[in-house]
This record gives C-alpha cells, structure tokens and sequence, in this order.
C-alpha cells in the first residue's frame, strides 16, 4: 500500500515540476502594459519619426536644474550668463550664498567638483547619445521610409547633434568625439576642440540642404524644430568664433587669424569673415527681417515674430519646459504684485549699467525694456510697497558681490525684464506661454557688421539698422563699439561669455571681481572636464590650468 | 471550557520608540510552524522566536507590531507617526530597498501594511525567523528576515463569543518652549530689530494639538467539534491622535472554517478577512511643527477680518498653523483576502498539502492644498490597487526508527502580483469649497500631472528541505530553495539559496544527565544564502520606452516616447550570506533561562545606482550588482521567574543586542568596466530658512563605515563677535589654512546614527488575581543631531521666525551646522505600565467563564541626556530622517487606557 501510494506521490510531485517547469518559459516574462517595448515605438513611420527626431526635442527645455539650453538654474545659460561682466547673482544675507556656488561663478573660481559642470556635461551628453540611437534606429528601420524621407530625417537629428557639439565644444574645448551608441567606456577619448569645430561644420554644411527650409517659430508644421535657417544659423556663429574654436592652446596667447582660417562655401573658399557673410546673407534671404518693436519678440505670443529664429516652445497646459529666469530675478513684493513668488536674486552689474548709460541723458531705450529698476509698478501702474509700507526701489547702483548685512540687500541690483508678463502663468510665473528665444535676426545682422570690420570693410549699415530699430543716434562700427551694441542688444539672452571671449575681454577685472592669479593666459576660458567625470574615464586628460586631485 | 484569560492587548505607540525584547524559548512539546515545516524545540535548529499571546505586549496598541515591540532580540520596531511602523531585524541589508522583513500572515505573503490592518487580539502569534537556515526557506526574499503571523482560529470547544476593548486618553506632557509674546518683544529691542506687533500673546503650539483619544471593540465567537469547527471576529479602532486631524479609524472583518473528512485525514481551512482603513495624515508633518513654534507670538492665533489667517510676509519657510491644518491628505486602505488549505495526511508520515490565496488591495489617496496656504490651490486623487495569487503544493513526509527522525518537505510555489494604478493633479482653483471632491473646479491640468500604470511581477519557486535528528540530541537541516522572478535580468532568472544548520542538544547527553539543575541546553549553528529584489523595480531590467514628452508635430501636440535610463539586462537578485551561532540555556526548571546568539552576514552582489561615464552611456547611472555591506551582531537574552507559587509569579526578562554594520565597498566590474559610487554621499540634513543648498548634510553614507554615520565640521567653541552675539568657530581640520566645509574638506566622521546596543526588559508580577507588568526599552551608543536646536537658537532668526527660550541668553547669532548641537542619543524609555485584575467569575454567573478589567499608563518616562524634545526619532531607517532632530518630533504625551474584557 506504501508503496504504490508513494509511487503515485512521486508521479504527481513529477508531474506537477514538468507542468510547471514547461510554462514557465513565457510565465516569468513580464507583461509591460504601461512601457512598451523599443521595437513597438519604431513600428510605423509615423512612430518612428515620433519617437527618433521628434522626441529630442523634449530636451531642448527643461524643468529640473541643468536640464534645457535656457530657463533653468546652473545648466548652460548661467554658465554663460554668470560668469560674466553683465549678471551677478549677489549673496543677500541667507540667502543665495548656496556654499559660494554663485559667487564661484562671478569670480572665475569654479572648481573642478562644481555640480553644475558635472550636470551640464551630463545632460548635453545624454542628449547626444539619444541623437545617436535616434540615427541607428533610422538605420535600422530605414524599410518603412522613403529615401528622401530617410535623408530628411536623419539630417535633422544631424543637425541637432551637431547643434549640441557646439555648446559642448564651446564651454569644454577639448571633449570626446562619440557618434555610435556602441562605444565601450574604455574607446571614448577626448578630440582636440579643432577637431570637434571641423565635425560640427562639416556635419551642419552637409546635412542644411535637407533641411526644411519653414520658419520654426511659426506655429506651423516645424514649430520648434531645427530647419535651414537654424542650421545657417549656427554655421554662422561657429565661423565668427573660427579664431577662438580652432585654437587647440588657448592659454598661450596666441590664436590663429580668422583670414587664414578657410571653409569651403558652396564650392568656394573663403575666409572665416567672409564666410559669415555668406550665411547670414542665406538667413536673410529666407525672409527674416527685424521687428519694429524689439519687445514684440518676447511677447507672450510671440510666434508671430518675424525676427525669432529658434525658440525653446511654451505652453503653459502642454509643454513641460520652465522659464525660471524671472521667478529668480523679481522681489517677493514684486512677484505678489503679479500673483506669484518668486526668488529675488539675479540682476544687473555694474559694467552693464555703464553700458547701457544708466542715469544718464543718452541711456539706452533698451535699458528699460530690459530692466527693472527704480520704483516698481504693478501691471495696473501701481507702486508696489514693502512690508513695512515704503515702495518697492531697486536700486542699481547699490549692487555688490555679497550684499549681506547691507541696508539694500534686498533690493539691490536692475532686475531681468525683457519677457513680457503672462498674467496667466502658472507655477509661480515658471509655466508661461512666451517662447524662450535663441536665437534671432538681430544677431545675424551683427554678426555680419561684426565679420566686415574684422576683415577690413565697412560694417556701419548694419550696425546702425540695429540702432535706429532702437531710436538711438548712429554710431561708427568699431570692435569696440560692436561689443557694446551686442550687450545692449543681446543682455540676459545668453550671448555674453562667448562674446567677451571672442574680444578677449573675459579674464579682465571689473567691478567685484579681481583677475585671477593665472588667469591671464585665459585658461577659465573654458571650464574643466567635471571631476567625477575625470575620475569614471582614465583616457581623459584635464583642460590646462585646472588641477583634478 | 477552560480559563482562557482574553487578555487586554492593546497600546498607543507614541512618536518614534525603538523596541528590543526578551527572548522566548519553547518549550519541547510545543509545535512551532517554522517558515514551511513544522518543528518543536527537540528539532529544531535554527533561533526561532515565538511570541505568544500571553507574552504579547499590553497596555494599548493600535497596531499589531506594538505587541511584537520589544520582545525578539534583534527586532527594532520604531513609529515615525503614530501608525506606521518600520521594523528592522537584525538590521540594514541593503542600500536600495527590500529592507523591511517578509511577513507571513496564515501563509498568505503580505507586507507591513497590510500587517496593521489586522486586529491586535486576533493574533495568536508571532513567530521571527532570523537565522540562516530559516530565512533560507524564503529564498530571495528572506534575507531582512520573516515575520510569521498566525491569527486565531476555532477550537474544538463548545460555542464561545468574547468581547474586549478599550478606550484610553493622550495628553501631551511636554512640548518645545518658545518666546511668549512679551518675551519675543523684548529680545527683539535688545537686538535692535523691528518686529511686526499685533499686540497679542499667543500660542500657536497650541494650537495645533488637542487631547488624543482611542477607543477598540471587537467582539469574537466560534465554536465547533473534534472535525469542524469556526471562529469568527470583528473588529473596529477609532484613534484621534494628539495632533489636529491626525485620525486613524480601522475595521474589521474575519472567519475561519476549519472541517476535517475522510476520517480526520482530510483537513480544509478556509479563512476570509476584510478590512477598512480610514485615515487623514498630516501632508506637510514638518512644515506645520516648524511653523507653530516658530510663528510670531504677538499675532493673534484666530481669523483676521478678511476670515482667513494672518501669515509673515518675509517668512517663507512657514505659515500660520491653522492655515497649515486646512490641507486635506485623506486615504482609505481596503484590503480583501480569502485563502484555503487543504491538508491530506496520507498516512506513514506522508501528507500532501495545497494552499491557494488571494488578496485585493485598494489604496485611495485624495489630498487637497487650499489657496490659502498653496499658490492657485491643488487638487490630488489617486487609486492604486493590487491584486495578488498565490498557490503552492507541499509535500512532506516524516518517519521515526529507533533512534532517528527524519522529516522531509518538498514545495512548488507560483506567485502572481498584479499592480494597476492612477493618478491625477489639478490646480488653478478660484474657489477652496470643492476640496477634492470636484476636480471640474480646477482649471489646469498639466500633463505631466495625470497618469496611469501596470505592472505585473511573476515568480516561481522551489524548495526542498531535509531534518534528522538522532536520539533527540543531534539535528542537522539542509534546506535547497530555488527562486526566479520576472523582474530580473533574463540572464539570471533563477537564483539558489541553500543553507545548512545543525544543534547539539547538550541536555539530552549521558554526561549532563548527573547535572539536574539545568534542564535545557542546546548549541545551534547554521549558515545559509538568501537573496533580496527589493531594489529591482519592473522593468528595469529591460529597455522599454515611456512617454517623455509633448512636442508639436505637423501643427498638433503629440505625445513622444523615450528611454528613461540605463538598462541592466544582467541585474539579479543581491545574496547574503549569514553565519550564526547560539547556545540557549535553561536552568532549575526554567526559573532561568538564558540565551545567546551570534551571527555575522554579507551582502554581496549589492544593488545600487552606480556612477556610469557619460558618454558613451546616456544617463550617468546605472543599477549594477556590485558592492558589499557586512552585518553583524551579538543577542543575549535572560529570563528569571524568581518566585511561582500558586498565588504569586514574579517574572524578569531582558535582552540585549549588539550590533555591528560596514559598507565594505560600492565598487566593481560591470562588463569589463570599472563602475563605482562616491565615497560620501549624503543621506539626511537640515532644512528650512537658510539651509538652502550650502553644507547642510548631517548624516552620510561613507565606503569602510558604518552605514549612517554623522560627517561634521568641528566645532572648537563659541567665538564672540564684536557686537557681542556668538558663533560657531570651525577647526581646520585637513589643516590647509582655509576654513572649507565642503565635503571632503574639514568635516570628520563624528559618530554614528544607528544604535550600537538596544535594550529591552519586561518584569511581570502576578499576585491572585492581580498582575501588573512594566515594559522597558533603551537603546545606546548612537548619536542624536540636534537640529532643532541649532534652528531654534539662532538669533539671526528675528524678527521673521520665533527662537526658543533660552537663545537670548545664549546669543548665537550663526546657523551653521557643526557638531556642536551632536548630542548624545542614550536613553531608557519605560514604555508602559499595565495593572489587570482578572475577576473571580464563579460568583457572578455561570456563563461568563473570564472577565478582566486593566489600567495602563503609556510612555511613562525616558531617562536620557538629550536635551532635545525626546531621544526616539528615526534611528533605524536608511532615510533622509536618519539621526537628524529637525523639527519635525511629535511632542511627546501619556496615554492612559482602561481596558475590559469578557469571554462567555
């Protein structure tokens, strides 16, 4: 009796492994219903072109800190910005000193440990890697398009990464070249800055034919996207900073001229200045012209602007994407005047209200389009008051690195203004309905006064076409004057740091802030390879006169 | 009908108590339910703890974990609110998760959470399992050990119906003293600054709290015969805590059918249990004590004109208290569960057993921030749900010849868990009528604000287990279980986790038999593998895409997918290997008993997000297997029963656990890379007005430490400044001239967060009819960062945010954090005191065959050195609440319960 009962036992507990064992093949798969797999993404053509060109441009803005090329905190606009001789964010009592992150930025002391270089690396890399798995899977499912489809595609996402080299390249010089997602850890090494300049040309001349050539600020069929003019855009920008980015030593005080510097140009070759001509010529012809009003570029709806020509898009209901610039800059009082709160930080320096002629007769029409300053109204023209009853004065003059303990910590320093107020904003003013500009016309015509005077013509037509859109007097187009009109023209826009460089003017002292010891052979011209990045990828090698421990 | 004392077993955990307990030794004959396997004392041989009812905690309890706190040595249970608990045995495992321990109620796997939906006086009891060998039998997911909750059932006893319950009182006895109004006016001119005055002298710690009070009722009945029998039970908890709107009401629902057939071989048990829990939480616990001790005294603590609530206009980091009360965080917790065994006893030692189960979860979230308090007001509901199928056929099969015993188990485990919910937020409100009862009423719903998700975890287990005992001296155990789960890597879908253990029982040796006067003495060692998922999410193992984003394509908004991170398709489950030894003695009878047990774990192949090289990967961090953490600890117990007689019983228990814990690395190869994670990273810090990015961490996890431990610049003193007001002077401790409190700069490791020793001690006294028992706990060897203090005493503070009593004396203008508010975090804490009287029934009623009344008094005392509110704040749990005080500790109060019970 034991013995058959035992035998059935053994039958059934076999039996009951192999039932088991043989379902659990696909038993143990999990059933994602809420993520999908990648292969389903890239399933149609119209999913494919979602999920590989579309869906980089989620990147472009951002929520969360370093993330976006502008509207959030420590990522490349403050780089860009801060560092510079047109904003300061000044330490006010408590607040703002964040353990001297601030103050580090103003001072040319980052260090290598500085989070947010390891975050904007970070971030600008991520983006890159995505563009490049975006260019595989186009490969790879290049059956469910048509050729021209195919090409169209896959130079945009080109021209994106490209677009991203650039700013990767322009504050880190000397970065890694990686273009595959297959790449090992141990093959990534650092390309020289020359190197990376000649790829980002070279990839942007020979992918803007097959862009589109739509006005991406238009709420049309590319609203947001990178079309011709972006890439004429930047191909521009790269030539008028030849001198700079071809320039493998940067610290010893020599840089090739931008005469001998050549690219070939539809067939032609032409020097660096000319070449800019040439593309700034193209972005003309694409009908692109100044707005008559300055401020209508940064209108609440300022899709229809005529002088935009790359834009971060916004939609308070749809997009994600922040602009936190102005949540920063405004007084609690001011903020609450429009129903917000806000920060009370950022504002103007010293040099900047000399340029723009603060308190003087000649003041630039621009300062106050793009400053707060003096008494502060609210939207209704009411003074905005303190708690204590006064009114809300900013006062500009009063700004200095560390404001603590003063009278005027609070409202030291002219404040950001230039976006229009979008009384419907949410989030604290953050989720506004303005398009964050990048790039715009105006630049293009500077950029080509800027380009004739370095190559020995006159550029006073353009330069004045900008002055007189300003109701200034004409002036001469000097390098000096030039400079001077670009801050004028470009403050809080994220132009300065590239532009001081380019005249050699980032490393002197100003106001608050001494040369460094060293800083004269213009290492801090570019920012050190972050640490931890250095510590994960022993091929790298530190950019000059920084020292990673 | 036997005097089957009910006891009352019910106690209010108050804020944050750490509980080590006397140890329990069974006696031989008792038949203790180890994981899978049956065994008693004489066969087992791992460190089982059995916690009974008689040996239950009383006093008042809202949660079963407070009958648990105290009694297993190595079990730490501490309360961050007044409900939920975090238990920790023997310690953290692992850095990502998966540390609370499996629990086990009636067979049916389940977690803490569901765990405190069950009443108090339906557990029969506890049974902790943390040896090696034991918690091998969960496999991978034993390795934070196992709780095994077995609830009542019916007896074979005529019809019976019970009743018992409680109601008690809280009162707070002591909060934190802050400026009165007059004194906040006259430290304000002393300093010279200009404060807002509306003339009133008010409060506002007051008016956030309100005397607590709970009250329990359940009533159980059942009955049966040798061959059928049913207990059934409900169950309802009402407590109001000490704090506005902080309210828990739980009910309950339970029946158990137990039938035997086939000539009793035949055995189906059948239990359903439903619970309901409503409870409204506090959203913002440490915003709102931050804002009622530090709200400007001289406002008045009632509406203003408008019907709303003054605020501070420079204040940003609070708001009126009352303001602060107005937010809704509001949850209902349904849970369900049927499950049914059968047993069939085939004869010659062999039965097969069945178990199926099933359990459906509902959690309803709903929360409402009114415009008051939250810029253009927001509005969240949220429901998540879950549903869970288990099933597994055992067999076993036992034999005894001559001098051996041998019992065998083999198991076949499938597990199913489907997880579904969703989730939505809305904001722009013009009106707060509507709560979150309408959410047509707010106007924007941003995109990223509502979603849904699935996910559907599957696993597949095997055991096999062997026992042999030679002459009820020798035993050795071996346990094989094997696991697979979905959620790892397709590479390393199953995992093994052996183990081995033997004991020696030395009592029952030739040479002991002349040795009287120790009746039971046992040495028992064991090593075994078990495993831990806890960090693993679905998916991760996986490249899969999610929606990222709204990009507008061809003119209209369109959603995009993405990758959200790095995939790891090699991810499996973390090991940890456990070595432990005991000995359990016990003497003259048991009048002493004593144990000890030692072990020393590491945890291998750790889960961890380790830094990756961007490029050439996408995101900068990757979950790996890499890294080790090493566990390791000592556990003594000693019960004393110094006088039993017929009238009088006098017990002491006591028991004690060291332990030890390192992070031995967070580095290794990935794929021929070299991965690692930083060095110091900071776990927990300071927060509100001015710690705002700066140095504010306080407690760290640092590679070759213990985890947790406190990273602090060095305070050399109080430095006076010119105008008289004092700061905080920092040593230069890398002594490079500079005083730099960055990390890695002049900070030193100054202590550590967990405690190194815990205690716990219960002495019983019983006299006729009386008994009364007193409950102890301590903990020792850890450190406490006073960050209330260090907010509260700084001057600088004035005029916006009120100081405490005190700090006008002392005059520290200065809030940086040093070690100088470290404090010592030692205490004796003496839980509760209970006095019962069992009234004699045979002269009130021939039905009532038990009836007792008792008294207990809660949170009597604690012994300590902290000058801080109260020493038991999160000390145990790897979070960012770890060691540090920061103005967010429930003041502390007494609760005062009467308790009636009575069986028919």
């Amino acid at each position: 009796m034991m013995k058959t009962l035992r035998f059935n036992i053994w039958n059934v507990i076999a039996g009951c492994v192999i039932l088991v064992s043989t379902s659990c093949s696909g038993y143990l798969d999990e059933n994602a219903k809420d993520q999908i797999s990648e292969e389903k993404a890239y399933s149609t053509t119209g999913n494919l072109y979602l999920n590989t060109v579309a869906t980089l441009y989620n990147y472009i803005g951002g929520n969360e800190e370093s993330q976006g090329l502008q509207g959030t905190y420590r990522g490349v606009y403050d780089l860009n910005t801060f560092t510079t001789d047109e904003a300061i964010i000044p330490t006010r009592g408590g607040d703002w000193y964040d353990g001297g992150f601030w103050q580090g930025l103003f001072l040319h002391s980052w260090g290598v440990n500085n989070s947010a270089l390891n975050n904007t690396w970070n971030y600008l890399y991520k983006v890159i890697a995505l563009s490049n798995r975006s260019l595989e899977k186009l490969d790879e499912h290049s059956s469910l398009l048509t050729s021209s489809q195919l090409a169209a595609y896959k130079a945009e996402v080109r021209a994106f990464r490209a677009m991203y080299y650039y700013y990767l390249m322009d504050l880190f010089g000397n970065v890694p070249l990686v273009l595959s997602t297959s790449t090992s850890m141990n093959s990534v090494k650092q390309s020289s800055r020359s190197t990376v300049y000649n790829y980002i040309v070279s990839e942007l001349q020979d992918v803007y034919p097959l862009l589109s050539t739509e006005n991406s600020v238009k709420l049309g069929d590319y609203y947001g996207r990178v079309t011709r003019s972006v890439a004429f855009f930047l191909l521009a920008k790269l030539a008028l900073n030849a001198e700079i980015y071809s320039d493998d030593d940067w610290t010893d005080s020599s840089k090739p001229s931008g005469n001998s510097i050549y690219f070939t140009v539809n067939g032609n070759k032409l020097n660096a200045w000319q070449t800019v001509e040439v593309y700034c010529d193209s972005i003309s012809s694409l009908g692109y012209n100044l707005e008559s009003d300055f401020s209508s570029n940064f209108a609440v709806y300022n899709e229809n602007s005529c002088e935009n020509i790359f834009v971060i898009p916004m939609d308070k209901n749809l997009f994600t994407n922040q602009m936190q610039n102005l949540f920063r800059t405004y007084h609690y009082k001011h903020a609450a005047a429009y129903g917000f709160t806000a920060e009370n930080g950022s504002c103007a320096t010293i040099e900047a209200l000399k340029t723009f002629g603060y308190d003087t007769d000649t003041v630039d029409t621009r300062f106050a389009k793009s400053y707060y300053a003096g008494t502060v109204t609210d939207l209704s023209g009411n003074i905005v008051k303190l708690s204590t009853g006064e009114n809300l004065v900013y006062t500009p003059w009063d700004v200095k690195l560390d404001l603590s303990g003063t009278s005027t910590m609070q409202t030291a320093g002219a404040r950001m203004k230039k976006y229009a107020v979008d009384k419907t904003a949410t989030k604290d003013g953050k989720l506004m309905d303005n398009d964050i500009v990048l790039f715009r016309f105006a630049d293009v015509l500077l950029m080509r006064c800027e380009a004739m005077v370095r190559n020995g013509e006159n550029g006073d037509a353009y330069l004045n076409r900008i002055r007189r859109r300003a109701g200034m007097t004409d002036r001469k187009a000097t390098l000096h004057n030039i400079l001077a009109e670009r801050q004028l023209e470009f403050a809080w826009e994220g132009w300065r740091r590239q532009d001081l460089i380019r005249f050699g003017e980032y490393t002197r002292a100003y106001t608050d802030r001494p040369q460094l010891s060293g800083e004269s052979n213009g290492y801090t011209t570019v920012f050190p390879i972050p640490a931890n990045v250095m510590s994960l990828n022993s091929n790298l090698v530190q950019n000059s006169g920084y020292m990673t421990k | 009908m036997g005097m089957a004392c009910l006891l009352v077993v019910t106690t209010t955990i108050s804020a944050q108590k750490r509980y080590v307990a006397p140890f329990r030794v069974t006696d031989d004959s008792t038949i203790v339910k180890i994981g899978y396997a049956d065994g008693n004392n004489k066969t087992m041989s791992g460190s089982v703890d059995q916690i009974t009812e008689e040996h239950m905690n009383k006093g008042l309890m809202t949660n079963p974990l407070d009958a648990l706190s105290g009694k297993a040595a190595g079990v730490s249970i501490s309360s961050q609110e007044a409900m939920i608990s975090a238990v920790r045995v023997r310690g953290t495992t692992s850095l990502t998760g998966g540390n609370d321990p499996l629990v086990i109620i009636d067979g049916v796997s389940s977690d803490l959470a569901t765990l405190s939906t069950v009443y108090p006086a339906d557990i029969e009891s506890f049974t902790i399992l943390k040896d090696a060998s034991e918690t091998a039998q969960y496999g991978s997911r034993g390795a934070s050990g196992v709780i095994q909750v077995a609830t009542k059932k019916g007896r074979n006893e005529q019809f019976h119906i019970s009743y018992d319950g409680n109601i008690g009182w809280e009162s707070i006895y002591k909060n934190i003293e802050m400026l009165s109004g007059s004194e906040f006016r006259s430290a304000a001119s002393a300093l010279g600054v200009t404060i807002i005055d509306k003339g009133y002298d008010s409060d506002f710690l007051h008016t956030i709290t309100r005397g607590g009070f709970v009250q329990n009722h359940h009533i159980a009945f059942g009955g049966g015969t040798k061959t059928a029998n049913y207990r059934a039970s409900i169950g309802i908890m009402d407590h109001k805590t000490v704090i506005q709107n902080n309210n828990y009401r739980n009910y309950i629902a339970k029946l158990d059918v137990t039938q035997l057939a086939f000539d009793d071989h035949l055995t189906v048990d059948l239990g359903v249990f439903g619970s309901l829990q409503k409870n409204n939480y506090i959203p913002f616990t440490q915003k709102l004590f931050y804002s009622a001790a530090a709200f400007n005294p001289t406002y008045s603590t009632g509406l203003n004109s408008d019907g709303g609530w003054d605020q501070i206009p420079d204040a940003s980091q609070i708001n009126n208290p009352s303001s602060l009360l107005t937010m809704k965080d509001d949850e209902d917790n349904g849970h369900f569960n049927v499950h049914l065994r059968m047993n069939a006893d085939l004869g010659h030692g062999l039965s097969v057993a069945a178990f199926g189960s099933y359990s459906y979860n509902v959690v309803d979230l709903s929360q409402y921030f009114p415009t008051i308090v939250w810029s253009h007001g927001q509005a969240y509901r949220g429901e998540d749900k879950s549903e869970e199928l288990l099933g597994d056929m055992t067999v076993s099969y036992n034999h005894d010849w001559n001098k051996h015993h041998l019992d065998v188990l083999g198991l076949a485990e499938v597990q199913v868990q489907t997880r579904k919910g969703f989730y939505t937020t809305v904001s722009s409100f013009s009106t707060d009528e509507f709560g979150y009862d309408n959410l047509a009423a707010g106007a924007v719903r941003a995109w990223d604000g509502t979603g849904s998700y699935f996910e559907n975890p599957h696993m597949e287990s095997f055991l096999a287990r062997a026992n042999y005992v030679y002459d009820n001296r020798y035993t050795l155990t071996v346990n094989a279980r094997t696991d697979a789960s979905s959620k790892v890597g397709k590479n390393n879908r199953w995992g093994f986790f052996p183990s081995v253990s033997g004991a020696w029982m030395i009592s029952n040796e030739k040479f002991m038999k002349d040795i009287t006067w120790i009746s039971n003495m046992k040495l028992r060692v064991g090593y075994g593998l078990s495993g831990n998922l806890g960090g693993i999410d679905s998916y991760n193992s996986q490249q899969y895409v999610k929606p990222n984003g709204i990009i507008s394509v061809n003119g209209s908004p369109t959603v995009t997918l993405g990758i959200i991170r790095n995939a790891n398709p090699d991810l499996k489950w973390e090991v940890k290997k456990t070595f432990n030894v005991g000995l359990e003695m016990a003497t003259w009878n048991n009048r002493v008993v004593f144990t000890a047990d030692y072990y020393t774990s590491k945890t291998t192949d750790m889960l961890y997000m380790y830094d990756v090289s961007v490029p050439p990967y996408t995101y900068n961090k990757l979950l790996a297997n890499l890294g080790s953490m090493r566990n390791s600890g000592l556990e003594l117990g000693v019960g004393v029963t110094p006088v039993k007689t017929k009238d009088m019983e006098l017990n002491i228990n006591m028991n004690i656990a060291f332990v030890k814990n390192k992070l031995i690395s967070l580095s290794g190869y990935y794929n021929g890379d070299y991965l690692t994670a930083p060095d110091i990273t900071a776990i927990a810090g300071l927060n509100g007005a001015g710690f705002h990015g700066g140095n504010n961490n306080i407690v760290y996890q640092i590679v070759g430490e213990s985890l947790g431990v406190f990273y602090l610049p060095h305070c050399t003193g109080l430095t006076k400044n010119s105008d008289g007001s004092y700061s905080y002077a920092i040593a230069d401790l890398d002594h490079d001239g500079t005083e730099n409190l960055e990390d890695g700069k002049d900070r030193y490791v100054a202590g550590q967060a967990t405690p190194k020793a815990t205690l716990g001690s219960n002495i019983s006294f019983r006299y006729k009819q009386f008994d009364i028992s007193v409950q102890m706990n301590g903990a020792f060897g850890h450190k406490i960062y006073n960050g209330t203090s260090l907010t509260y005493m700084n001057m600088l503070s004035l005029p916006n945010y009120n100081v405490m009593k005190g700090a006008v004396e002392r005059n520290i203008q200065d809030q940086t954090a040093t070690d100088y508010w470290l404090e010592k975090g030692d205490y004796v804490n003496i839980d509760y005191v209970t006095v019962g009287w069992n009234i004699p029934i045979r002269k009130v009623s021939r039905y009532i065959t038990s009836m007792r009344v008792s008294c207990s008094l809660n949170n009597l005392a604690t012994f300590t050195g902290y000058s801080g509110l109260t020493p038991m704040i999160n000390s145990s749990v790897i979070s960012s609440t770890l060691g540090v005080d920061d103005k967010r500790n429930y003041p502390v109060y007494r609760s005062y319960t009467f308790g009636f019970s009575i069986q028919f």
